[in-house]
């Protein structure tokens, strides 16, 4: 879109430019959210108390956030705290995953694990993990392992039973090395599985610890959105929420679903799980 | 018979259940019994050997939960969790079902209600639950909310594939025998969408007790989330383990015993049906 | 006397505007007698499937008109027998076929026809099952059951046997004509196989490029057709010279376009 120009009362003539713009602003994508802001802003006006700030004091606390480098602070201390119960997380569940999809002995083993494992909300482990390990950084990364591995696991799982046999048997027939038939049959076959288990355990991760810090860190965004709640401060849990939020789905939708996207570009149908 | 076959069968496992012999020798000799007593076997061991703060032993907890369990309070408090649980999941599959169904049948509405639906989907339960207590309070609106708005995304998803899976070959053949209106939604339209409905009603039901008890945590008086929070702060482990366990093992039978047996009873006439847990 | 069971006029469907247009179907005109069966043929993309689907009300027309006359002993105007058997897979095949009673009659009466046409197909005694307990051949009579059941004026048939194996499509054929002329129902019947065509019409019509038609030709030849006959094989290919005449004109207009 070309920058921003001062519109004239509309002519009748169809301009192709005044026409782009109408059609953006009356897309109906934009229309929800607008027509969202306007109720909150008329909402926030008419009852004029606290708990439902105006759209302007949203938007200076986010200002202040952003630049005053407090937000990158608890940012990255946020991030240090996922990333490591991600990893250890990702670890964990491939290795059950792949257990759990090569031998029925295994699937049965811990198949209660995994089913247990799903249904327990991240609340719970949080609670348990803060209060087993109080400020350490065991509380989120035990709390991340056990509320995201059931669902890599299950990823992986089916990426295993995915593994076409056929060409695994072409494998053997023309005698092609072990390490081929991995390389070049097995991983590519599980990769898009592998991808989707990613992109779902970051997501797990993000939340659960962000559940961690509310109930017992001394920094991060969780707990900042703690110290808005205690305050009372809408503004400010709207701000941290509306940040974080912006950081952690431009990475799920801008790195994670596309690279999911392009390596399972051969398949005639994704089939990640959830 | 052939040879061949015969020698070739012993290998694998029998797909059918025969006989209730054969049920109870699978259940009991598998390898489930043996992943539950490992974890007892470690946990027990941890709370001996390691001190680890308050890690309750496994003995401390099932003992709370047995107290818990025949004083009645887990039922009392089960009560109120599921008051709130099941007036929130209703709230949401009503208006999941709108918002999906429009999704599904109009690109208007698919659009319009294409970037509140991803935000909906990817804001933690946690927000929603906050947020409505900061703004509604401790009555019952809390939970209901927090909940729709948490729940409703996940719901109109579902409906809208469903809907959009709508077979228009059958619903052309319905129209050339000038089949009413009634038939037509009922006979060809909703049988085709029962399946999703029914998954909707599954991951709908999961958020809708996740965010009621994140709700109860930060502001109820009652319920399980209370209980959740009232022990952690009184630093009574072995209680609020039980709560939980007790807690998980009834959404465990609902979800497990009620809702995917309901799903696969629904979806009964597709010749393939793909178990995704 | 003949009575006319479909009137067919200068019926245009065309697609685009402002200069672009396209006629799908270009002045069709045709007369549909009471109780044959009347073959259309013509190659794919001809428009046959369109003529079909707005004979049906599945599709709107430009221009032109479309009569059916129901006569008696007919319940509703059409039915429709589909390429796929489009049964609705969670219904029972009987209940597939109380599905489509029309509204004018009685529930009774509908079943009653429905347990004579599922016998008369051959499907006596599966009414109970669901369809995908059922192979392509078997599905495909529930269909034409089905259509049948409804007593329609015209009964229309869009290369139904098209998707079934060789064998079992040379035996739906056999029934299908046993069945006509058993119920003596107004059959209009859409393929690309002009070997079926000759074996089952008494009129084959052929859709040209332009959405007209550009033959009608009668067939005569006595009943059982076996395409061993001489007469069988003559008239195949006398109709399959002037199907090729009919593409050898289009490549020449091809040609010329591009050399254009």
């Amino acid at each position: 879109m070309a920058a921003t120009k001062t519109m004239s009362t509309p002519t009748v003539r169809p301009h192709p430019f005044l026409n782009s713009v109408r059609r953006f602003i009356f897309n109906p994508r934009w229309l929800s959210v607008i027509i969202l802001l306007i109720a909150w802003q008329v909402l926030a006006i008419s009852r004029n108390t606290r708990v439902i700030p105006r759209l302007e004091r949203i938007y200076t606390e986010l200002i202040k956030i952003l630049f005053t480098g407090l937000f990158v602070e608890d940012l990255a201390a946020s991030m240090g705290r996922i990333g490591l119960g991600f990893a250890i997380a990702l670890a964990v569940g491939t290795a059950v995953g792949i257990l759990m999809g090569s031998r029925r002995a295994w699937e049965e083993f811990f198949m209660d694990l995994v089913l247990f494992g799903l249904a327990l909300p991240g609340l719970i482990y949080a609670l348990v993990s803060v209060m087993l390990f109080g400020l350490s950084i065991l509380a989120p990364v035990v709390a991340i392992v056990a509320t995201a591995y059931p669902f890599i696991a299950i990823n992986i799982r089916e990426g295993v039973r995915a593994i076409n046999k056929d060409l695994l048997d072409m494998g053997r027939a023309y005698r092609v090395s072990r390490s081929n038939v991995v390389r070049r049959i097995v991983l590519p076959s599980l990769l898009p599985f592998f991808l989707a288990a990613i992109r779902i355990g970051f997501s797990i991760a993000w939340k659960v610890t962000t559940l961690v810090e509310v109930f017992g860190t001394t920094n991060g965004i969780g707990w900042e959105i703690r110290a808005s709640f205690d305050t009372f401060s809408v503004h400010g849990m709207l701000a941290w929420t509306l940040l974080f939020s912006a950081v952690m789905l431009a990475i799920e939708y801008g790195i994670l679903l596309p690279a999911e996207r392009y390596f399972g570009r051969w398949r005639p149908k994704a089939g990640q799980v959830i | 018979m052939d040879v061949a076959t015969e020698s070739a069968m012993t290998e694998i496992q029998p797909a059918r259940l025969s006989q209730p012999a054969t049920f109870m020798k699978r259940i009991v000799l598998s390898y489930r019994w043996l992943a539950l007593i490992i974890i007892l076997v470690i946990w027990q061991a941890v709370t001996i050997l390691v001190d680890i703060g308050l890690l309750p032993s496994p003995g401390q907890v099932i003992l709370a939960g047995w107290g818990l369990l025949t004083s009645g309070l887990f039922f009392k408090e089960l009560a109120a969790s599921l008051v709130r649980i099941l007036l929130g999941f209703g709230t949401a599959m009503v208006v999941g079902l709108i918002v999906g169904v429009s999704m599904g049948s109009r690109r208007f509405w698919d659009e319009f209600f294409e970037i509140p639906v991803i935000v909906g989907l990817s804001l933690p339960g946690l927000i929603y639950a906050m947020m409505a207590v900061m703004i509604l309070g401790l009555g019952l609106t809390t939970p209901v909310i927090a909940i729709l708005l948490a729940a409703y995304p996940f719901v109109a998803v579902n409906i809208r594939e469903g809907v959009k899976a709508t077979d228009k070959e059958l619903v052309d053949m319905a129209r050339v025998y000038l089949v009413d209106r009634w038939r037509m939604i009922t006979k060809v339209i909703l049988p085709g969408l029962l399946p999703f409905i029914m998954a909707a009603i599954r991951v709908g039901f999961t958020i809708a007790w996740k965010v009621a008890v994140l709700t109860e945590v930060f502001g109820a008086s009652t319920g399980i989330g209370y209980q959740l929070r009232y022990n952690f702060q009184l630093f009574s482990m072995r209680t609020m383990i039980a709560w939980a366990l007790l807690f998980g093992a009834v959404m465990l039978v609902i979800e497990y015993g009620l809702l995917a047996p309901a799903e696969k009873y629904f979806a009964r006439w597709r010749p393939k049906v793909k178990e995704i847990i | 006397m003949t009575t006319i069971a479909v009137s067919v006029r200068d019926l245009v469907k065309s697609f685009g505007d402002e200069g672009g247009e396209h006629r799908v179907l270009d002045g069709i005109t045709f007369d549909v007698e009471e109780g044959t069966l009347t073959t259309i043929v013509g190659p794919s993309g001809c428009g046959k499937s369109t003529l079909l689907n707005v004979l049906a009300g599945l599709e709107s027309y430009t221009a032109g008109s479309v009569e059916v006359r129901s006569g008696e002993g007919t319940a509703a105007d059409l039915g429709y027998v589909f390429q796929n058997p489009r049964l609705l897979p969670w219904l029972t095949i009987k209940d597939n076929i109380m599905f489509v009673r029309p509204q004018n009659v009685a529930e009774t009466t509908h079943r009653q026809r429905m347990q004579h046409y599922l016998d008369m197909v051959g499907l006596n005694g599966i009414g109970h099952k669901y369809p995908y307990q059922l192979s392509g051949g078997m599905q495909q009579r529930a269909g034409l059951a089905r259509g049948l059941s409804v007593e329609p004026a015209v009964l229309l048939m869009d290369e139904p046997f098209s998707h079934l194996d060789e064998i079992t499509a040379e035996q739906m054929r056999a029934e299908l004509l046993r069945i006509w002329q058993e119920t003596g129902r107004t059959i209009i019947f859409i393929t690309h196989d002009m070997q079926e065509a000759i074996q089952l019409g008494d009129r084959l019509l052929m859709l040209g490029y332009e959405g007209k038609i550009v033959e009608d030709i009668p067939i005569n030849l006595p009943r059982p057709r076996e395409f061993t006959d001489q007469s069988f094989v003559d008239f195949y290919a006398d109709v399959v010279s002037r199907f090729h005449k009919l593409q050898a004109a289009r490549a020449e207009e091809l040609a010329e376009v591009e050399v254009n």
